[in-house]
């Protein structure tokens, strides 16, 4: 079920309080962060994130149809690796 | 045969059942566009008149519903938007794999397609011919 409107998007706090921090110093440099959970607002655009995927950060640089999906969307937690393949090698 | 909005030639079924053939129009609002539209739910679609017709393009296009071609690029423009974003739903779809969440160890098989063995397959001994 979608999240009531009433609440609006969730953002962490403390990704709010560091976006903003950029925002003042008006710098590029990339926002570290663990919170997947954040929705990205217009806030966030322009902006590029390291997100966290359980192992490494992520970098992601937020356009503005991005708007409204999570962070965590951006940096996949698995990595599939192909099956087969043998055959090539053996040719 | 009746043309409607286009492209549609749905043939000699009851009208609501032969609206169903657009893109766009299922049982609830087919049946809504016959009731909106005065007509009798027990006529046949090749029975339709001109003015009939009208009436249900009519009742169609007031409603402002997105049907046929535009529906169809709508979907398209949805899934182009994922993919472009490289979101996991994008990813997912680029890959033709379930997107919500859905296991793929075992089933899937509507995204996946037909089952295709996988694994060591031994390479048959390329006949020299040189």
């Amino acid at each position: 079920m979608a999240r009531s409107i009433k609440k609006g998007f969730f953002v962490d706090p403390s990704l709010m309080a560091k976006i903003e921090k950029a925002a003042k110093a008006s710098s590029r440099k990339p926002i570290q962060t663990w919170s997947r959970r954040s929705t990205i607002t217009p806030d966030f655009v322009g902006h590029t994130f390291n997100v966290h995927n359980g192992k490494a950060f992520v970098a992601v640089y937020v356009t503005e149809n991005m708007v409204g999906h999570k962070l965590g969307e951006f940096s996949p937690t698995r990595i599939f690796k192909a099956h087969g393949g043998m055959t090539r090698k053996e040719l | 045969m009746p043309r409607l909005l286009g492209v549609d030639i749905p043939p000699k079924k009851k009208i609501a059942i032969s609206l169903r053939y657009i893109y766009g129009l299922g049982p609830t609002r087919a049946d809504l566009v016959v009731k909106e539209a005065g007509l009798d739910p027990n006529m046949r679609a090749a029975d339709l008149t001109e003015e009939h017709l009208n009436k249900l393009q009519h009742v169609i296009t007031d409603r402002k519903w997105v049907v046929e071609g535009d529906l169809r690029r709508d979907i398209a423009a949805n899934l182009k938007r994922l993919q472009a974003i490289n979101c996991y739903r994008g990813i997912r779809h680029r890959k033709g794999l379930p997107v919500r969440g859905q296991r793929t160890s075992t089933n899937a098989r509507t995204r996946k397609g037909p089952r295709k063995t996988v694994g060591v397959t031994k390479v048959k001994a390329e006949p020299t011919t040189v």
